[in-house]
């Protein structure tokens, strides 16, 4: 049975257009898709919703994604889940900060393509 | 009194407030492009998918822009980051001459390499130092002469520098805009004539990406026709 169940990706956006074609790419790549509008709302899904893995943008309302991103890693229950940031953010210091606080990877939005991030999401569904 | 050491920093701290703002909704629309060429709603025809494929085009023109202006702004405010690490220049130059090579073919434009056989890495940021060796060769490509065009890129060991040089055949630069060449948004008048879609903010940023790795970078008016571009960047100590 389990076999069949969907991954399903949490993903911590404030933006509704983007949440919107991601639902739509992730979804048709057979994903189940979850969405969370701000920080607080993030942590709260990532334990109540357990995804297998969390897409993270850093400029969020509420709590930033720095800031979701370490609950994730202090969370026993949460901690091995793999998070991907995405975000608008790229200087060399926000990368190096996001991937020592445990990110698997960091994607700049405007330098990948839907297909590309997809693509990532499943190589570390892979690795997990 | 306007005090204008204030003045610089507002505005580049503006630039680069408006510029993270264009992300987003550029980040959007390249994503709604991307799904509609990929057919996943359906099938598009010939002439959708060229005018799809146009706007797709002119997104990522944006998103140079804007990318641009972050990093003009950074530099002005003294906050340009690079993130050092042991490069190929060689790999990376092959890789961009790979990339472009149908783009170089269709500009009516031949490219050679000249290199030894080792090179030794340098230490750079990869990231950026992709964008100034992409802007270099796309300006020796862009700006040529009607008729066929010719770039040499060469890689050398200058003492404890590797000297990278672009050289075309190509509109050249006029001597009187010589001191001008790295300044924000020059663009002599034949490059504008040739490319109106130029920012004029290459070869500034180049060479603030160039400097802070503790490089130099420089060009010459070729005797004949077009320019060469020059840059060192320090080699990796054994």
């Amino acid at each position: 049975m389990k076999k069949n169940k969907k991954q399903k990706i949490l993903m911590i956006e404030d933006d509704h257009f983007l949440r919107k074609i991601y639902r739509e790419k992730l979804t048709r790549a057979g994903f189940e898709f979850v969405e969370a509008t701000n920080g607080i709302e993030g942590v709260n899904k990532v334990i109540s919703e357990k995804p297998d893995l969390v897409l993270l943008d850093l400029i969020l309302p509420r709590k930033n994604g720095f800031e979701v991103l370490i609950e994730i890693k202090r969370n026993e229950i949460t901690k091995d889940i793999p998070v991907i940031i995405l975000s608008n953010l790229g200087q060399a210091s926000d990368i190096k900060r996001g991937l020592s606080l445990g990110a698997r990877d960091y994607l700049v939005k405007t330098e990948v393509n839907l297909s590309e991030v997809v693509e990532k999401v499943k190589e570390w569904l892979v690795k997990k | 009194m306007l005090d204008r050491n204030l003045e610089k920093p507002k505005m580049a701290e503006v630039i680069s407030i408006v510029a993270h703002q264009l992300k987003t909704p550029l980040s959007v629309i390249k994503g709604y492009l991307e799904v509609l060429l990929s057919e996943d709603l359906g099938k598009v025809n010939k002439k959708q998918k060229e005018y799809l494929s146009d706007a797709l085009k002119n997104v990522g023109r944006m998103a140079r822009i804007v990318n641009y202006l972050l990093d003009v702004s950074r530099t002005e405010e003294g906050k340009f980051e690079l993130k050092l690490e042991k490069v190929s220049l060689e790999k990376i130059v092959e890789e961009i001459i790979n990339n472009f090579s149908s783009w170089i073919r269709a500009s009516n434009c031949r490219i050679y390499l000249k290199k030894p056989k080792k090179i030794p890495r340098v230490l750079v940021d990869p990231l950026k130092i992709r964008q100034v060796i992409e802007n270099l060769i796309s300006n020796a490509v862009k700006y040529k002469r009607p008729g066929e065009g010719k770039v040499e890129i060469t890689l050398e060991v200058k003492g404890k520098n590797l000297l990278f040089s672009c050289r075309d055949n190509g509109i050249g630069i006029p001597k009187e805009d010589s001191k001008k060449v790295f300044t924000k948004f020059y663009r002599s008048e034949r490059a504008m004539e040739s490319d109106p879609s130029g920012t004029g903010l290459g070869l500034y940023i180049n060479k603030a990406i160039i400097n802070l790795a503790g490089g130099k970078i420089w060009f010459k008016r070729n005797k004949d026709s077009g320019v060469t571009f020059y840059f060192t960047l320090p080699i990796v100590k054994k």
